[in-house]
């Protein structure tokens, strides 16, 4: 009851001396505007991923005869799925491009600029409704609640509610709540529109998942949101004037908002540090060689590839060891690649518990299927296909071409062996996974709200009434 | 009902009250006289535990206040020099938002409005919002807020500053209607005229110490209170 009073009075002054309509309308603004752009960019991408992915599987079907490891090296290209929740936030996405070749003998490079920039990329953010809440979102928290403890202090209020009994601790959750419902009534309709977005821009299998997505990518900025309604008023409560709490958030936030997230980048990778993309291929190279002379040697007493010593009688058989030898050490090299980058992901993660920001930006990307648990599932997904094909090739030539002796490369394969490679088609994992993935920095957003209620409540407890 | 026993408060090597005795019974109104910085505002606030002691203890109801900050505020009204009220509020909101505080309950509108007309403002004035309001109109929306509470005892720090005599002398008939009621009041002032027309009991305080006591109505009317203010100020 008591907290509904205080929250009510709070709120109405909020509403009557224009700030909720001031800055909450522009930050409303900012957030429709980002959905409609990421609406446009979700809806045209996944047109083009859908119409690629088609066209090049017919390009593939319509192959004409043709020698099938020749169809190998045609191969074919996977394109990532634009997730629906990439409307409001597309993550990594920007930065690491779509499309995987699946080409014979090799696994495609990761479209990344560079081996060693998985986690960096991510320092950068783009005008998405993620990237506002995450940034302008605190800062709309501390322009509606600096005041609330120190500016009543100011004024002589603080000391006349005191005196009436009641407690501080109701007093905080009271503003508290106050604060909260001032930001739920400029996100809450955001929210909704946000909702009809996704759900029209889902496919039919997959609005449900979507909207299970979107409803806990909600709640972590609620809980991210909320940690800051709490650090707000008890820096205000700490601070004896508001001139000197606003002063303090807005340090804080310029820390947690541009400074911190490039240093922890630059601290992860030195802690984790994962190889450049030269040192990268050297080492994937090399080992492919080792591995590759120790299968010729032993199937065929050489470390000649495709010499005078291997009769063709052989090749399909050559190829299809060679390709099968090497998918382990890829397994390895980008295992251990991706591990690292994790890794570096982890303790921004981590880092979270002081530096909210990184927590929820991780878990954000992570709901919205656009960080890189989920690009690395859809290129382990892209490579395991590309094996299929390499290995029905391979098996096509061991079966057909290998007893032709001289006359292997004469062979020529039917659309029919085409047929027998299924389309590649990639389907996002569910809420219930992306969940699991993003466990930790879900646990780091409510262990912080739980730290920033225990601060504020202690400086409310603690705080001067004059 | 308001008891400081030993009462001291220093700042650094500064003593801002040194060794207070009071008792204050339920129907006593007290007036702390005293120059500024003679301690007066500082013995309000360690009745209110805004600030901690550093030596004796302070009571109210027979409860300590520093142990029991919040319950032994549930018996006291408390209102300052200079009142402030959310400026984008009526009157009446103010009235509703700090007595519900205080209270623990919404009062309804016809009581709120009783209210806001036993301290002498009109329904117009009650709707207006408080930004327009003069100090004395604030001042009586907080006296309100302090009737509706339907307090023990009131701690008033300088109260009629600021108010034109003939809110002044509503102020004082306010205080002295209380006073019947068996509420005990504490209050300081620089207005020895307010004092001598307003106090049961007189204290005179200088640097943090109470120089002098009156004791009675009778003696109170009987005392030229400003040569004794005067001559102990001198001193």
């Amino acid at each position: 009851m008591l907290l509904n009073w205080i929250a009510r009075r709070e709120f109405l002054e909020r509403l009557r001396d224009g700030r909720l309509y001031l800055a909450g309308g522009l930050v409303v603004m900012l957030l429709l505007t980002a959905l409609a752009v990421g609406w446009a960019h979700q809806q045209g991408a996944h047109a083009e991923q859908v119409a690629a992915q088609a066209m090049d599987y017919r390009d593939w079907l319509h192959q004409d005869k043709r020698h099938p490891h020749d169809a190998a090296h045609q191969g074919m290209h996977a394109f990532k799925p634009e997730p629906p929740l990439s409307m409001v936030d597309s993550g990594i996405n920007p930065f690491i491009g779509s499309t995987v070749w699946l080409q014979a003998h090799r696994q495609s490079e990761v479209k990344f600029n560079a081996a060693q920039d998985a986690t960096g990329l991510q320092r950068f953010g783009n005008l998405s409704v993620g990237w506002i809440l995450q940034v302008l979102g605190p800062l709309l928290v501390i322009v509606l609640g600096f005041n609330a403890f120190a500016g009543e202090r100011e004024q002589g209020i603080l000391r006349q509610t005191l005196s009436l009994g009641v407690s501080p601790l109701r007093l905080l959750a009271g503003k508290a709540l106050a604060l909260a419902a001032s930001l739920a009534v400029l996100l809450v309709p955001a929210a909704i529109v946000a909702a009809i977005a996704v759900a029209a821009g889902a496919e039919h299998g997959e609005r449900i998942d979507a909207l299970l997505r979107l409803a806990a990518w909600g709640f972590g900025y609620a809980v991210y949101l909320g940690i800051f309604v709490f650090l707000v008023l008890g820096v205000s409560a700490m601070s004896a004037t508001s001139r000197t709490a606003i002063t303090v958030l807005l340090a804080l936030w310029i820390g947690q908002a541009v400074m911190a997230p490039r240093v922890l980048s630059e601290l992860s990778r030195t802690w984790f540090p994962s190889p450049t993309r030269l040192e990268f291929n050297q080492q994937l190279g090399a080992e492919l060689k080792t591995v590759s002379d120790q299968v010729w040697q032993k199937n065929f007493g050489t470390t000649e590839r495709w010499g005078r010593d291997v009769p063709l009688s052989k090749w399909g058989i050559a190829l299809r060891l060679d390709d099968q030898a090497s998918y382990p050490v890829y397994d390895r090299h980008y295992g251990r690649l991706w591990d690292t980058w994790e890794q570096q992901q982890t303790v921004q993660e981590w880092s979270g518990l002081v530096l909210p920001i990184l927590a929820i930006r991780s878990f954000s990307m992570g709901m919205a299927g656009t960080d890189f648990s989920h690009h690395r599932r859809f290129t382990t997904a892209a490579e395991l296909h590309r094996r299929n094909i390499q290995d029905l090739m391979s098996k096509d030539l061991v079966v057909h071409a290998d007893p032709l002796g001289d006359r292997h490369f004469s062979y020529q394969a039917t659309p029919d062996l085409w047929a027998t490679v299924p389309p590649f088609d990639y389907h996002s994992p569910g809420v219930g996974w992306a969940l699991w993935h993003q466990a930790r920095s879900l646990a780091v957003l409510c262990v912080g709200l739980l730290l920033a209620a225990a601060f504020a409540a202690f400086a409310t407890v603690r705080q001067r009434a004059l | 009902m308001l008891r400081a026993i030993g009462l001291t408060k220093q700042y650094g090597s500064h003593t801002a009250l040194d060794r207070l005795d009071l008792d204050i019974r339920g129907g006593d109104i007290y007036c702390l006289l005293g120059a500024n910085g003679a301690g007066k505002t500082t013995t309000i606030n360690l009745f209110l535990n805004f600030i901690a002691p550093t030596g004796g203890s302070v009571e109210i109801n027979g409860v300590d206040v520093t142990r029991h900050p919040v319950a032994t505020k549930q018996d006291v009204a408390y209102i300052p020099e200079q009142v402030t009220l959310y400026g984008t509020l009526s009157g009446l909101e103010n009235l509703r938002f700090f007595a519900g505080l205080a209270l623990g309950h919404e009062l309804p509108r016809s009581r709120l409005l009783e209210l806001m007309t036993e301290v002498g403002l009109d329904h117009a004035a009650a709707d207006k919002r408080v930004s327009a309001y003069s100090k004395g109109m604030r001042q009586k929306v907080w006296i309100a807020v302090a009737i509706a509470k339907e307090a023990k005892a009131l701690l008033l720090d300088e109260p009629t500053s600021g108010l034109d005599p003939h809110a002044a002398a509503e102020f004082s008939d306010l205080l002295r209607r209380a006073a019947d009621t068996g509420v005990a009041v504490l209050t300081t002032t620089h207005d020895l005229f307010h004092a001598q027309q307003t106090a049961t009991r007189v204290g005179i305080m200088k640097r943090g110490r109470l120089v002098e006591s009156l004791d009675g109505e009778a003696q109170i009317v009987n005392t030229d209170l400003q040569s004794l203010y005067l001559q102990h100020m001198r001193a």
